[in-house]
């Protein structure tokens, strides 16, 4: 019997113990991290909660008294000043909080802050996984407020909002408005023509007719002149800059409708068409609305993730440590790096020596030694040894802000490409044009006074409503689908350029392999059983802040060890039931290494034998596997900074047939560059800071969750659940989107010339054409709904 | 036949209200979150604390 944790859901391993009484039951949690929330959840008498959710919580973080301990640099008035609202003492913040799954999350966290003293409002956001939360500054501190969000199993972090975010909010806004003014006026103007379409059968009389008329025009009038301003707006751009786009026919149909209409009320004479003008600009209004929240979501959830985690520098002054931040160094002054820091600085080390983790700008896995008279990079993590820097360049200059530049230059120069839609719209716009004018030519050799009568329905028959409807609706349900399965989009229209990449990029650290070690292989040659081994090295593990020791981690640790201590770059050293055990590389080793131990890189011996082999590698990730053959005729290409052996190593294994090492965030631009000046479309999947220039260059690209920020800013799909296999599901999605969008435009276009002798020879009558048209966009929104399934 | 005349009026006035209303609630950001709303008159704020309710079965885990 598989038993669930209680808070998050997920399988409870055998044999664990972490049981805690929730809403009178004795419930089962997987790890101690879950049954500590939930254990708050209960103290703090919000237990409801697991009443009202929909969703089981995310797993809760085991670490997190190391999280609480990095909150508290968010209490520097420095910091604070960045990104918090003053009024007096009253401070307001907006925070991202990831861990949100259901709307009884929003109630659980507004609860829990509400008990604190000094929360003057708190207001939580589910859609857009945000709260808003405004505090006493003389009672409360920041960080506090951080803490208890912590306590409770979600993360809450200050983050730096999208610069267009306001605009898409105030625009967002505008719409709906727009929306709600046209739609309800649309439901009155349609109920008083009802009326009229009846007079077919003449019930009404002329009197009453030509009222309604006037009552029409006053109620559609707002919807013409407010609901539809932005259509305007757009042709009048479009036309400034010498092209058309499918504001131009909407607005030469709305104007000219409108003004034949509010002609035929004046004279009292001819049809009006102040229902279907509502109509149009209605659903019009709502595919926009659609395709422009898609956006906004998008744009709020991707913002969402640059969390803002200021880089602190250990600044040296007299001797002593003070605590500044990293932009504010000047050069010159010395830093002071503990094992385990970000190095906040480019700079050269004066003193100490350490092992540096550069993955994250030159690709290469494994650590680099570096001592006194050697330059250390912003943005690399110093693992091992301590270090004083002597700042070099301000960070302004730094090695990571000439990437983040490089990045920045790409996309400006992105060549924007046109959708499908805007390039037919085009074609379309024109035949319409060229259409209605021959009507009218025609029509007044044959009849001058009908000929404007003539155009007019032709227009309206015309209606780009359902092809308007065609792409919008399309890539909304598309971008839909593709957030529930975990792929956020931040562009809609990289799915309609996605189905045409035949070129693909991959990273390799980070993105097709873990980025982090892991035991692959062991030898076992002593007269211990293998559990025994890792349990020891387990032990000895926990004392090491080495990239390697995390592989240990999942593995229990029964024995107390004494007297331990490390020699850098080589291993360490344990005394465990008054046995001395070493655990390292082969050259601190005091046995001999047999040649059934070539292929490992840990070792562990007792004093008086050689016990076990480990051999430690940075695996493949497990979604990753069969990845490539999914793409059969694309071409496929393996680019890393990494050396030359591991990055062949991963190909081989991955059926990767073309591969580069020793690639530069310039050289792997140049790469992209080449690719696309031949023609090829270029996807690149990548997470590191030195892909952020690549993933801009790239026509489309995809970033995981776990990547740098910097790589989340510049992709155009982030794969939030990290797993490469919905790459597939991205194409397949794109292939049926854009097959979606041809069946509507292809239907939109069909019904169009369909009805257009019919409008041309004055058949049509304008409710069969109201009627008509909404039929025709209703067909096109249900075919687009499908791809949500 | 003639009633319409002061009741088309009056329905127009009607519409006008409902629009300033809706215009007001866009602009007090009460479409913000579509998702949480719907569910929070669910949320009973004035339960009292401790109660030990039994638990709905669809939440036992213990499969």
């Amino acid at each position: 019997m598989e038993v669930k944790c209680f808070h998050c859901g997920l399988d409870v391993p055998k044999g664990s113990q972490f049981e805690a009484l929730v809403m009178g039951q004795q419930k089962t949690f997987c790890c101690p991290g879950c049954l500590a929330v939930a254990e708050s959840i209960v103290e703090n008498g919000l237990e409801d909660y697991y009443h009202y959710r929909s969703e089981f919580a995310d797993k809760a973080s085991e670490d997190s008294q190391d999280i609480l301990e990095k909150l508290s640099i968010f209490d520097d008035d420095l910091i604070l000043s960045e990104f918090v609202g003053k009024n007096n003492n009253a401070h307001e913040i907006q925070l991202t909080i990831s861990g949100i799954n259901c709307a009884a999350c929003g109630w659980l966290i507004e609860k829990q802050l509400a008990k604190l003293k000094g929360i003057m409002q708190i207001a939580v956001n589910v859609s857009a996984r945000r709260a808003t939360v405004s505090w006493d500054s003389n009672l409360l501190q920041l960080s506090t407020i951080l803490k208890h969000i912590e306590n409770i199993g979600y993360h809450g972090k200050p983050f730096q909002p999208e610069q267009h975010e306001a605009s898409y909010k105030q625009e967002n806004q505008a719409f709906l408005k727009k929306l709600g003014l046209a739609g309800l006026m649309t439901m009155q103007v349609m109920m008083l023509n009802i009326g009229v379409f009846f007079d077919l059968f003449g019930h009404i009389d002329a009197q009453t007719k030509q009222y309604f008329n006037w009552v029409s025009l006053l109620l559609s009038t707002p919807v013409l002149m407010y609901s539809a301003s932005g259509f305007y707006a757009g042709a009048i751009r479009a036309l400034k800059a010498r092209t058309v786009n499918m504001d131009v026919p909407v607005s030469i149909a709305l104007s000219l409708t409108y003004l034949s209409s509010v002609l035929a009320t004046l004279q009292n004479n001819g049809q009006t068409y102040f229902e279907s003008l509502c109509m149009f600009v209605f659903l019009l209004l709502i595919s926009r609305y659609l395709e422009h929240g898609a956006r906004y979501k998008a744009s709020q959830l991707s913002a969402n993730m640059l969390e803002y985690m200021p880089t602190m520098a250990n600044l040296v002054e007299n001797k002593q440590l003070r605590p500044v931040l990293a932009k504010s160094l000047k050069l010159e002054q010395l830093v002071f790096v503990k094992a385990g820091d970000l190095v906040p600085i480019d700079g050269v080390i004066i003193e100490g020596k350490g092992q540096l983790n550069e993955a994250m700008l030159t690709g290469e896995f494994e650590l680099v030694s570096k001592t006194k008279g050697e330059s250390v990079y912003a943005g690399t993590v110093n693992q091992l040894g301590t270090l004083t820097i002597q700042v070099t360049s301000v960070l302004k200059h730094s090695v990571l802000n000439q990437i983040n530049q490089l990045q920045n230059q790409a996309l400006a120069n992105k060549p924007k490409i046109a959708g499908l839609a805007d390039r037919f719209s085009q074609y379309f716009v024109a035949a319409v044009l060229v259409i209605s004018a021959i009507t009218y030519l025609v029509w007044s050799q044959i009849d001058a006074e009908e000929a404007l009568w003539h155009m007019i329905a032709v227009l309206i028959a015309t209606c780009p409503c359902a092809l308007g409807l065609a792409t919008p609706s399309a890539l909304s349900c598309a971008v839909a689908h593709l957030n529930s399965k975990g792929v956020l989009l931040k562009r809609a229209d990289a799915l309609e350029q996605i189905s045409t990449v035949d070129w693909i990029g991959f990273d390799k650290t980070g993105t097709l392999t873990e980025g982090k070690f892991s035991l692959a292989k062991w030898v076992n040659i002593s007269d211990k059983t293998e559990d025994f081994c890792f349990q020891i090295a387990a032990c000895l593990e926990q004392y090491s802040e080495h990239p390697i020791a995390r592989a240990f981690d999942g593995i229990k640790r029964p024995y107390p060890v004494e007297n331990v201590s490390s020699v850098i770059g080589k291993g360490l050293k344990g005394t465990i039931n008054n046995i001395e055990y070493k655990l390292g590389s082969d050259s601190y080793m005091k046995h001999s290494i047999p040649l059934s131990m070539e292929a490992c890189n840990v070792f562990l011996e007792s004093d008086t034998e050689l016990l076990c082999g480990f051999t430690l590698t940075d695996r493949i990730r497990s979604s990753t596997a069969g990845i490539v053959e999914g793409f059969n005729s694309k071409k496929v290409t393996l680019i890393s900074g990494d050396g030359e052996a591991t990055v062949s190593s991963v190909a081989k294994t991955l059926n990767i047939p073309n591969w580069l090492s020793k690639h530069s965030p310039e050289e792997k631009l140049a790469v992209i560059k080449h690719a696309q000046s031949h023609g090829h479309t270029v996807l690149m999947v990548g997470d590191g800071i030195n892909d952020a220039p690549v993933l801009a260059q790239a026509d489309v690209s995809v970033t995981l969750g776990v990547s740098s920020d910097l790589a989340k800013s510049s992709a155009d799909i982030v794969l939030l659940d990290n797993s490469l296999d919905k790459i597939n599901l991205v194409f397949n999605i794109a292939r049926r989107c854009k097959n979606k969008i041809k069946q509507n435009i292809g239907w939109a276009i069909g019904y169009n010339i369909l009805v257009l002798p019919l409008a041309v020879s004055g058949v049509l009558t304008p409710w069969m054409a109201v009627i008509g048209m909404s039929l025709s966009s209703l067909i096109v929104v249900i075919n687009s709904i499908r791809l949500l399934k | 036949m003639s009633i319409i005349y002061v009741l088309i009026p009056i329905a127009i006035l009607l519409v006008c209200i409902a629009v300033l209303v809706f215009f007001w609630a866009v602009k007090s950001n009460q479409f913000d979150d579509l998702e949480r709303h719907g569910s929070s008159i669910l949320f009973d704020d004035d339960l009292p604390k401790h109660k030990q309710n039994p638990p709905p079965s669809n939440l036992d885990n213990h499969e």
